[in-house]
């Protein structure tokens, strides 16, 4: 009798609790539960893309490029808020060849890195402030005076060893147009925020909608970026899951460099075991892979100067022609041997997910843009593949 | 008015007035042998270029089955050839060949009227095959012309309308060559040519001559990086109009294998290879490899993509030709030594190819055994044991008493030979029946 009386004790208190408002709490419940079903349906439909590789390989700038491609680009604030970093890169840039300069100096013993005492003052103004936690604002002042640096014998010299130092990719870029980037009313163009150069720590993503011809046929994809150095890296392990295609960016041009995170390793042999490593995660293994061969501009400028071979992996390499054809060659060299890597790593069941290699210039948007129309092809043609339709 | 039935046999047009009339062949209608302007067509000319079509038995020869282009009747009424009449007559035979009878007469009286007759259809059916090429012709060169403007849907549409109309019609190839349609076409493949564009351009290429400097030209690393493509992610009529395509291109001596076989190309083959719903697939891709093995470089690049356990594997499901062609590779691959290791190492070579010896043809015969040879160089013993337990040792003397060449019975004397050197007496012997007549 005791059970009855609870067990209407339990209905009376919850008759007691119609009331309009309550009414309204369950209209609530009812629809927030709708919304997280419809929610969990469209999930379904969304296409994960993961963009992977070593650090400064070019994965935010395709990020970039995707964000003005197909989302509503970036407007004046957005560009706005890129005026720090790319005056904190200027002063990084300045930074590295001064005391590159002066290592070079004490290391050769020669007169080539030599500089003169007005430059030293300069340099060591500039290093001081490069080496601070925030910077100053560029003004025409501080602009003048990079230049001078900049245009100073020695220090093109420290340049044109780069590879050694870890002078970024954009230097050149923004050297040539320091005037314009100290103007007071300076507002970054789209150029400008591309080759801007932050370490991306953690992960970013956009959803977006490449929208073909044919309008209705949208796919829908969620980008990540996520940051490429060491210490990142363990991050990444926590997006492996339902993964539809890996992008990973590798960037060609830098057979000759060391990472940013251990000067004595070279930054292609990294990537090449980062790759390896990625191709064999369990989770990619029905995951298709778009492997982007990167920086292709900078891979044609210094392949005629400087051999493939100081790279350990691509050590038996012969050059065979000159010029754009020897240009060529080169990178089918490159390329074959990605794909080699690629189908040793490749266990036989795992033989039949796409993978495809194409060759980007990330800052490029008009090639950027073929280049992802034929990867939502490829990959709309695997979801008619396994849906059986073709 | 009586005419003849014609015992050519059912499905061949009577030829009844009334239809004649009809027609138009009788008078009237088109052009009538000798007379009139213009050209005269030469009947012999015409059959010749209309050779595919259905002739009416009434101007067959019974003799050659070939249209006839001067008839002659005798007297029993039958109408033949001339040149061929006259040959059976001076073979000695002075009888009618269709009725058997003797003759009684030994003249031959040229039938004017079935000329007359045959020159009027033969004609007509030139004039209209004539006006239908060169529509094609005029078709091929608007669709030419509109592909040179167009991009995007537009040029899909078009290309695949050109495709359709290569396939069907033999002028057009001609047309499309001799207008630049194949640089032009292979200028559409590059870096950036979507999958849909590159497969109908890939399909009209596959129908057309390629003279060398077009295949230089698309035998280039981005365009076949692009095939290759296809390859892999296209339906089976692409599959095999791309590996058809890459066949074509290997053709030569000078050609560059390794330019065109890449790994991707290799995986791509295999694939197509294993895909048992579509056999002729099968055959294409394995008639590929197999031309890609014949060079050196490239074997171990095949072994290294783990071609030799699936190529075993697949042995006993494949046809005739599909087999030859698979232990053609197999055995190209068994003559160098990571290709020898692979097959011994897969543990069905041995009892797979012991299986296929006297069982499909003598080609395949001697594939198997030189592959089991090969195999037996490494390992005798091991070998010798799963060899013998699977039936070896009775086949091979099957073999030996076959009527096959001397090189083959040698071949599998030695073999046996091994095979009784590496196991123990009383199971060589429990496994093949004729004990003393081998030793």
């Amino acid at each position: 009798m005791l059970c009855a009386v609870i067990e209407n004790m339990g209905s009376l208190c919850s008759k007691q609790r119609h009331s309009p408002a309550d009414f309204e709490e369950n209209a609530q419940t009812a629809e927030i539960e709708r919304r997280i079903e419809l929610e969990t349906k469209a999930e379904k439909h969304i296409q994960k893309l993961l963009l992977l590789g070593a650090g400064e390989s070019g994965k935010s700038t395709i990020f970039k490029q995707i964000k003005l491609l197909f989302q509503t680009g970036f407007n004046e604030a957005e560009l706005k808020s890129y005026i720090t970093v790319i005056h904190a890169n200027v002063y990084q840039i300045i930074k590295i060849l001064y005391d590159g300069a002066k290592e070079l100096a004490q290391e050769e013993d020669s007169s080539k890195y030599a500089l003169s005492d007005e430059i030293k003052e300069i340099g060591e103004k500039l290093s001081g402030i490069g080496g601070r936690l925030d910077y100053p604002r560029l003004t025409n002042e501080l602009a003048q005076e990079i230049e001078t640096l900049w245009k100073d014998e020695a220090i093109q010299e420290t340049y044109s060893r780069g590879n050694e130092l870890q002078v970024p990719d954009c230097t050149l870029y923004f050297m040539e147009n320091l005037q314009r980037l100290a103007v007071a009313d300076y507002i970054p163009t789209k150029e400008d925020v591309l080759y801007a150069r932050i370490r991306t720590t953690g992960v970013v993503e956009i959803q977006f909608s490449p929208v073909g011809e044919n309008k209705k046929s949208g796919e829908v994809y969620r980008l990540f970026d996520v940051g490429g150095q060491r210490n990142e890296r363990r991050k990444w392990i926590h997006l492996f899951e339902g993964v539809t295609a890996v992008i990973f960016c590798a960037a060609v041009s830098e057979y000759d460099q060391t990472l940013f995170e251990d000067e004595n390793r070279n930054r292609l042999m990294e990537t090449r075991e980062l790759f390896e490593w990625v191709l064999k995660q369990p989770c990619f293994e029905k995951t298709s892979f778009m492997l982007f061969l990167n920086k292709f501009d900078i891979f044609e400028k210094k392949v005629l100067d400087v051999p493939l071979n100081v790279c350990d992996w691509f050590k038996d390499y012969q050059p065979v022609y000159s010029g754009k054809q020897e240009v060529e060659h080169a990178y089918e060299f490159v390329k074959k041997k990605f794909e080699e890597l690629y189908f040793q790593s490749t266990a036989p069941h795992c033989v039949d997910r796409v993978f495809k290699i194409y060759r980007t210039t990330a800052l490029d948007q008009k090639l950027v843009k073929k280049t992802f129309k034929l990867v939502d092809e490829t990959l709309r043609r695997r979801n008619l593949f396994e849906a059986g339709l073709l | 008015m009586r005419m003849h039935q014609m015992d050519g046999g059912g499905g061949g047009q009577v030829m009844d007035l009334e239809t004649a009339v009809k027609d138009g062949i009788l008078g009237g209608g088109l052009v009538v042998g000798g007379c009139g302007g213009g050209e005269k067509l030469d009947l012999g000319k015409m059959i010749v270029e209309l050779d595919s079509i259905e002739t009416p038995p009434v101007f067959i020869c019974p003799i050659s089955l070939e249209p006839m282009q001067d008839p002659v009747t005798l007297c029993t009424g039958q109408t033949y050839e001339r040149s061929n009449i006259l040959k059976w007559f001076s073979l000695g035979h002075f009888t009618c060949p269709t009725t058997m009878q003797e003759l009684w007469d030994d003249s031959v009286t040229p039938n004017s009227t079935l000329y007359q007759l045959s020159y009027s259809w033969f004609s007509q059916k030139y004039v209209a095959m004539k006006k239908r090429s060169e529509d094609v012709q005029g078709r091929v060169l608007e669709i030419l012309e509109t592909l040179k403007k167009v991009k995007g849907q537009a040029r899909v549409n078009s290309l695949r309308e050109l495709k359709q109309v290569v396939i069907t019609h033999d002028s057009a190839k001609k047309t499309v060559v001799e207008n630049g349609g194949v640089s032009f076409l292979s200028g559409l493949l590059g870096n950036f040519t979507t999958h849909v564009v590159g497969s109908d351009v890939i399909g009209i290429l596959v129908n057309l001559e390629l003279n060398l400097d077009a295949v230089s030209n698309l035998i280039q690393p981005a365009k076949i990086s692009l095939i290759v493509d296809i390859l892999n992610e296209g339906s089976i009529d692409t599959k095999m109009n791309c590996t058809k395509l890459i066949e074509m291109l290997m053709e030569g001596k000078d050609s560059k294998a390794e330019v065109v076989s890449s790994l991707s190309l290799l995986v791509g083959l295999l694939r197509l290879v294993k895909d048992k719903r579509h056999p002729n697939g099968v055959v294409a891709g394995l008639r590929l490899l197999k031309r890609i093995c014949l060079y050196e470089g490239l074997r171990s690049s095949v072994v290294s993509i783990g071609a030799v356990p699936q190529l075993v594997e697949m042995l006993p499901n494949l046809n005739a030709e599909s087999l030859e062609l698979a232990l053609y590779i197999l055995e190209v691959l068994s003559t160098f030594p990571k290709g020898r290791l692979a097959l011994k190492e897969c543990p069905n070579t041995i009892p797979t190819v012991v299986r296929l010896l006297m069982k499909i043809s003598k080609n395949c015969t001697h594939l198997a055994l030189s592959i089991l040879w090969s195999i037996f160089e490494l390992a005798p013993e091991e070998c010798a044991a799963l060899a013998v337990d699977a039936g070896l040792a009775a086949k091979l003397l099957l073999v030996i008493q076959s009527g096959c060449n001397p090189l083959l019975k040698q071949r599998s004397a030695e073999l046996l030979k091994l095979c009784s050197l590496n196991c123990t007496d009383t199971i060589f012997n429990s496994k093949c029946k004729l004990t003393i007549a081998i030793r």
